[in-house]
C-alpha cells in the first residue's frame, strides 16, 4: 500500500518536471497556434548557459537563473524575429516547419560548440533531502514545483488582467480583428515569446540540475513530453498544461507500476489519445470556447502549383531509368534508392497530408508495419518476398487505418499530435511485442530482395525495382488525384463542413486516403526491410515521420512530383554536405529554413 | 540586419566546411593507406563517434611513429551515419566503389551496422564492427569481424564478480532496453542463476528514459540485496543517483560499459561504492594498459580514457596488424584476419581471433570499485 504513496509521488515529481516545458508551449499555442518544436531547443540551450554560468562563471543561483532567463528570452526573441515573423502571412503549415529547422539548428550549434558528450550539472541548492513515504525529495523538486505552480499562475493572472494579456488573448481569438482595435500583433508574439523562451531556458537549467546530467540528446524527448502534456491539459490552456503534465507523470508512474519500465511512454502516448478522442480541445477547454482551429481550411493555403510539361516529365523519368547504364557509382545509385524509398513514403503522406488535410507526424509506424510484416512472412513462412512486400503493404493499409481511425474526428494540429502518438505507440508494442517481433534483438538475416526467382542483389537491379515501384505509385496516385476521388479529398481538406453538407462521408473518405497512402508506405518499409536484412524497433524511428513531413512540404503539400523532388533533395543534400563532416546537419537545417522562409508553399506547390 | 545576420552565418558555415576538407586533406599528401570508418558524428550517438576519434588518432599517432605500415601512414576517412540504416548503406555502398579504401570500421548501432553488412559482404570488403555485440553481427558473413567483447563472454564475469566475490544472493538487474542489453541481461541471468544468485526482478528502460524512481520503487519491493546496472555511464549515473535519492542502500554492480570518468562526474556521491567488472583499470601494470594510459592523458590533456576510447584504440591497433599481414589487398586483408595472433590489446591482453565465429574471446577481467571518487582495484572488503 504504502508503495502506491511513492508512485504518486514519484509521478508527481516528474510531472513537475514536464509541466515546465509544457507550459512555455501552452502559451505560445495560445496566441499562435502553433506547436514550437523549438522549445525542446531553447531548453537545451538554458541547459547549457546554465553549465556555463554554474561551472565557468561560478555564479550564484538567483543569477544563474536571471543569466539563463534572459539569454533563453533573447533566442526566444531573435528565433520570433527572423524565423517566425517572415512567415506571419504565408501557409500556416509554414511556421511549423520552420520551428522544426530552428531546432536542428540550434541543437547543432549547441553540440558544436559544447561537444555531444554529457556534462554534470552540478545543482546549487544545498543537498538536504525530506523522507516523504518510502523516498526523499529534494529542495530542488520543490524549486521545480514552485516555478512550474508560480509561472502558471502569474502567467494566467496576465493573461486575464493585464492590458497586454488582453491583447495576447485577443490576438490568439482574431488576428485580423485585434489589429483594427489597434492591437500591436507583433509586440504581442514578441511578448510571449520572449516569456516561453524564458521559462524553456530556466526549466532547461533545473531539469538538468535535478538530474545533475545535460546532454544534446535532451532536446526532443522534452518536445514529446510537453507536447502530450499540453495537449491533455488543453492546447494552449497554461493553468491546463499544469494539470496535464500532472496527470501524464501519474499516469506513468502507476504503468510502470503495474506493467513494468518497458511499457511506460505506451501509457503516456495512449493517455494523449484517448484525451484526444474523448475531449478533442483537451481536459480543461470549456464547452463554450471556440475550436481551436478555424473552421475552413487556412491551415494549408491553396497556391498556384507548378506545372510541369509532362514531355519534361517522361524526359527525367527516362534519364533515371537508365541512370544505372552510364557511369554512375554505385554510392550514387545506393542514395537514390534511398531517395526512391523515401519517395514513396512522401507519396503516401502527401496523400493523407496534403490532398485530405490529415497532417501526420506518425508515417514511420506504417513503415515499420509494412516492414515488420514483410519480414516476418518471407522468413517463418518463407513466402516469395515480392509477395511478401505486397503483404506489407496491404497489412500496413489495414492496421494503419484502423490504428488512425480515432483520430478522424479531429483537425489540424491535434491529427499531427495524434498521429504523433499512434506512431509512438507502434514502435513501443514492437519492442515489447517479444513473441512476434522479437522485441530490442530484432530481425536479422532477412531474405535479400528477389522477383520471380531472381535475386535482386545489385545496386542496379535494386535501383531499377525501387524505381519502378516507385513510378507506378505515383502513377496510380495521380490518376487517383484526377478523379473525382480526388477532388473529393480536396473538398474535404479546404471546408470539411462544406464537404459534409453536399453528402460526403469524412470518415470514409479518410479511411480511403489512409488505405491508399498506407499501401504505398507499407511497401516502401517492406522494401527497406529485405535491403537491410536487419531491423528492429529503432529503424523506423520518429525522426523519420519528421523528415516525411518535411519532405512533403518542401514539394508542396498534396503535389505527387513534389513529394519525389523533396525526396530527392532532402535524401541528396546531407549527403552532398558529407565533406562538411560534422557542420552537415547544421547546414541542412540552415538550407531548410531557408527553402521555408521563401518558398513556404512547398518547391513545386499546393495540388 | 535580417540579411547581415544570414550571410554572416552561410560565410561561417563556409568557412567551417573549408576548415573541415582542409584538415583531411592534409593526410592525402603521404598516399596513406586509408580505412573507412562508419558511426556517428551527429544525432543521439554523436558522444561515441567523438570518442571513437580520440581512440584511433591516439593508435594512429603511435602506428606513425613506429613508421607507419612498411613506409606508409596509415589514416581513416570518418563519414557520418547518425547511426541511421539509410545512411550507413550509402556509406557502405561509398566505401565498397572507393578503391582506396582497405577496409571499413563499424558502424555504431545494431540496426545501421547489420543494414550496411549484405553490401560489405557481396561488395568483398571487411566490416570490422568493434563495437558490435549483437550475436548475429558476424554471421552476415565471411566478411564480418568482430572484437566487440561477446557478451557470453563479459556477463559470467560480471556475474561472477556479483555473486562470487560480492556474495549477492537476490539480484534485481536493470537493463537497457536494447539489443546489447537484452542479450546481456539473458547471459547474466543465466550465469547469476549457476552461481546460486536468485533475480528477483528484470526492468528493461529505453535509451531516452531519464527518470527511474518509480522502476527503484518497482525494485525495492522485490527486495534484493543488490542491484545490477547494464547500462552505459549517462543511464547508470542517473539510476545510481536515483537510487540513493529513493532510499536504496543496496550494492549496486554495474557493467563495464559505465566504465568512464563521466560516470563518476554525472554520478557524484552517489556512484561511491559501485562495484564495476572492467577489462582494465588504471593501475594495471599490462604494458600495452600502460602505455595507452599515459599516451591518452598526454594526447588530450589529462583526460582518463573510457570503455569506447580503448575499444577504438584496440580496433585501429587491430587494423594495422591485419594490414601489415594482409596488405592492401581486400580479400587478401580478409584471410590475414585468420591469420593475427596475439596483437597485444588493452581489452584481451592479447587477441587472435576464432575463425568460426570471427570474434575474439578471453577478454580481460579486473573487478573494480568507486572508492573516493576514482576507480580502483576492489580490495576484497564488503561495501
Amino acid at each position: 500500500m504504502s508503495s502506491w504513496l511513492d508512485y504518486t509521488i514519484n509521478g508527481l515529481i516528474v510531472g513537475n518536471v514536464y509541466a515546465l516545458v509544457a507550459v512555455g508551449l501552452a502559451l505560445i499555442f495560445g496566441v499562435s497556434r502553433l506547436i514550437n518544436f523549438a522549445q525542446g531547443s531553447i531548453y537545451l540551450v538554458g541547459a547549457y548557459i546554465g553549465w556555463v554560468a554554474v561551472v565557468q562563471l561560478h555564479t550564484p543561483l538567483p543569477l544563474t537563473i536571471i543569466l539563463v532567463a534572459v539569454v533563453a528570452a533573447l533566442v526566444g526573441l531573435i528565433i520570433e524575429r527572423f524565423g517566425l515573423r517572415p512567415l506571419q502571412n504565408s501557409v500556416r503549415i509554414a511556421p511549423l516547419l520552420a520551428t522544426i529547422g530552428i531546432s536542428f539548428v540550434l541543437d547543432q550549434l549547441v553540440m558544436l560548440t559544447f561537444s555531444p558528450n554529457p556534462r554534470a550539472l552540478p545543482s546549487q541548492l544545498p543537498d538536504v533531502r525530506f523522507q516523504v513515504g518510502g523516498g526523499t525529495i529534494g529542495p530542488l523538486d520543490l524549486l521545480i514545483a514552485g516555478v512550474g505552480i508560480t509561472s502558471a499562475l502569474l502567467l494566467f493572472v496576465f493573461l486575464r488582467y493585464s492590458k497586454l494579456g488582453w491583447a495576447v488573448r485577443a490576438a490568439s481569438q482574431d488576428r485580423d480583428a485585434a489589429m483594427q482595435m489597434g492591437v500591436d500583433v507583433n509586440r504581442v508574439n514578441q511578448a510571449v515569446f520572449g516569456i516561453a523562451a524564458a521559462l524553456g531556458g530556466v526549466s532547461g537549467m533545473l531539469v538538468g540540475m535535478y538530474y545533475n546530467q545535460i546532454d544534446t540528446a535532451m532536446s526532443l524527448q522534452a518536445t514529446l513530453k510537453g507536447v502530450v502534456a499540453e495537449v491533455v491539459g488543453g492546447a494552449g490552456n497554461v493553468p491546463g498544461a499544469v494539470v496535464g503534465s500532472l496527470l501524464l507523470g501519474l499516469v506513468e508512474s502507476y504503468g510502470v507500476a503495474v506493467f513494468g519500465t518497458s511499457y511506460r511512454n505506451l501509457f503516456a502516448f495512449l493517455l494523449l489519445v484517448v484525451v484526444l478522442v474523448l475531449r478533442p480541445n483537451g481536459l480543461f477547454a470549456s464547452a463554450r470556447q471556440a475550436p481551436p482551429e478555424p473552421l475552413t481550411g487556412t491551415f494549408i493555403a491553396p497556391s498556384r502549383p507548378l506545372r510541369i510539361p509532362c514531355w519534361a516529365l517522361s524526359a527525367a523519368v527516362a534519364v533515371f531509368a537508365i541512370l544505372p547504364l552510364l557511369p554512375v557509382s554505385f554510392y550514387v545509385l545506393q542514395t537514390l534508392i534511398n531517395a526512391w524509398l523515401l519517395g514513396m513514403l512522401a507519396l503516401s503522406l502527401t496523400l493523407v497530408a496534403g490532398t485530405i488535410g490529415q497532417v501526420s507526424l506518425g508515417h514511420a509506424a506504417l513503415l515499420a508495419i509494412g516492414a515488420y510484416t514483410s519480414a516476418l512472412l518471407s522468413l517463418t513462412l518463407n513466402l516469395p518476398v515480392g509477395l511478401a512486400i505486397i503483404a506489407g503493404g496491404l497489412m500496413s493499409a489495414a492496421l494503419g487505418t484502423i490504428l488512425i481511425s480515432p483520430s478522424f474526428r479531429l483537425r489540424g494540429h491535434y491529427v499531427s499530435i495524434a498521429t504523433l502518438a499512434i506512431g509512438e505507440i507502434v514502435s513501443l508494442v514492437i519492442l515489447n511485442w517479444e513473441s512476434v517481433t522479437r522485441g530490442p534483438i530484432g530481425i536479422s538475416g532477412i531474405p535479400p530482395l528477389s522477383l520471380f526467382g531472381y535475386d535482386l542483389i545489385s545496386p542496379a537491379s535494386i535501383y531499377w525495382f525501387a524505381f519502378a515501384v516507385m513510378v507506378v505509385l505515383a502513377l496510380l496516385q495521380a490518376r487517383l488525384l484526377s478523379s473525382h476521388l480526388g477532388r473529393s479529398f480536396r473538398a474535404i481538406r479546404d471546408d470539411d463542413i462544406a464537404a459534409r453538407a453536399y453528402g460526403l462521408s469524412l470518415n470514409r473518405y479518410k479511411s480511403l486516403a489512409f488505405i491508399f497512402g498506407g499501401f504505398a508506405a507499407g511497401v516502401s518499409g517492406g522494401i527497406a526491410a529485405h535491403l537491410y536484412s536487419y531491423i528492429n524497433h529503432e529503424t523506423f524511428n520518429t525522426q523519420q515521420s519528421i523528415l516525411a513531413l518535411t519532405v512533403v512540404i518542401l514539394g508542396g503539400l498534396g503535389n505527387v512530383v513534389g513529394a519525389i523532388v523533396g525526396a530527392v533533395a532532402l535524401v541528396g543534400l546531407p549527403e552532398v554536405f558529407r565533406i562538411a563532416a560534422e557542420y552537415r546537419i547544421l547546414i541542412y537545417g540552415i538550407v531548410l529554413l531557408l527553402l521555408v522562409r521563401f518558398r513556404p508553399q512547398g518547391l513545386l506547390g499546393t495540388i | 540586419m535580417s540579411n547581415i545576420n544570414r550571410r554572416t552565418l552561410v560565410q561561417g558555415s563556409l568557412a567551417m566546411m573549408a576548415g573541415a576538407a582542409f584538415s583531411r586533406s592534409a593526410f592525402a599528401d603521404a598516399e596513406p593507406i586509408l580505412l573507412g570508418v562508419s558511426g556517428p558524428l551527429t544525432g543521439p550517438n554523436a558522444q561515441y563517434g567523438t570518442q571513437w576519434k580520440q581512440g584511433f588518432d591516439l593508435a594512429l599517432d603511435e602506428i606513425t611513429a613506429a613508421g607507419g605500415i612498411d613506409g606508409r601512414k596509415l589514416a581513416y576517412q570518418f563519414e557520418d551515419s547518425q547511426s541511421d540504416p539509410r545512411q550507413s548503406v550509402a556509406i557502405a555502398q561509398k566505401f565498397v566503389s572507393d578503391p582506396k579504401i582497405v577496409l571499413e570500421l563499424g558502424d555504431f548501432s545494431s540496426p545501421a551496422s547489420m543494414a550496411a553488412s549484405p553490401i560489405y559482404q557481396r561488395g568483398g570488403l571487411v566490416q570490422f564492427g568493434f563495437t558490435n555485440s549483437h550475436p548475429d553481427f558476424t554471421k552476415g558473413g565471411d566478411f564480418m569481424w568482430s572484437t566487440s567483447v561477446s557478451q557470453a563472454d563479459e556477463q559470467p564475469l560480471l556475474a561472477r564478480y556479483a555473486v562470487k566475490s560480492l556474495g549477492l544472493k537476490k539480484l534485481a538487474v536493470l537493463h537497457l532496453n536494447t539489443d546489447w542489453g537484452r542479450t546481456s541481461r539473458d547471459y547474466f541471468n543465466n550465469a547469476a542463476k549457476e552461481y546460486g544468485a536468485e533475480i528477483v526482478v528484470t526492468e528493461g528502460y529505453i535509451a531516452e528514459e531519464r527518470d527511474f524512481r518509480s522502476t527503484l520503487v518497482r525494485v525495492r519491493d522485490a527486495n534484493p540485496d543488490g542491484l545490477v546496472l547494464i547500462s552505459y555511464y549517462s543511464d547508470g549515473a542517473l539510476i545510481a543517483r536515483q537510487a540513493r535519492q529513493v532510499g536504496l542502500k543496496q550494492v549496486i554492480c554495474a557493467a563495464s560499459s559505465v566504465y568512464s570518468p563521466k560516470f563518476l562526474e554525472l554520478g557524484g556521491e552517489a556512484v561511491e561504492d559501485v562495484h564495476v567488472g572492467t577489462r582494465y583499470f588504471p593501475e594495471d601494470p599490462r604494458p600495452e594498459v600502460q602505455k595507452f594510459i599515459a599516451g591518452f592523458k598526454k594526447k588530450y590533456n589529462g583526460l582518463e580514457p573510457d570503455a569506447f576510447n580503448a575499444y577504438s584504440y584496440d580496433a585501429m591497433n587491430m587494423a594495422a596488424a591485419v594490414i601489415r599481414i594482409g596488405g592492401t589487398d581486400r580479400r587478401a586483408i580478409r584471410d590475414a584476419f585468420a591469420k593475427v595472433k596475439d596483437v597485444p590489446s588493452v581489452i584481451f591482453g592479447t587477441a587472435t581471433f576464432d575463425v568460426a565465429t570471427r570474434r575474439v574471446k578471453g577478454a580481460m577481467n579486473a573487478e573494480l570499485v568507486v572508492r573516493k571518487g576514482q576507480f580502483a582495484l576492489w580490495d576484497g572488503k564488503p561495501t
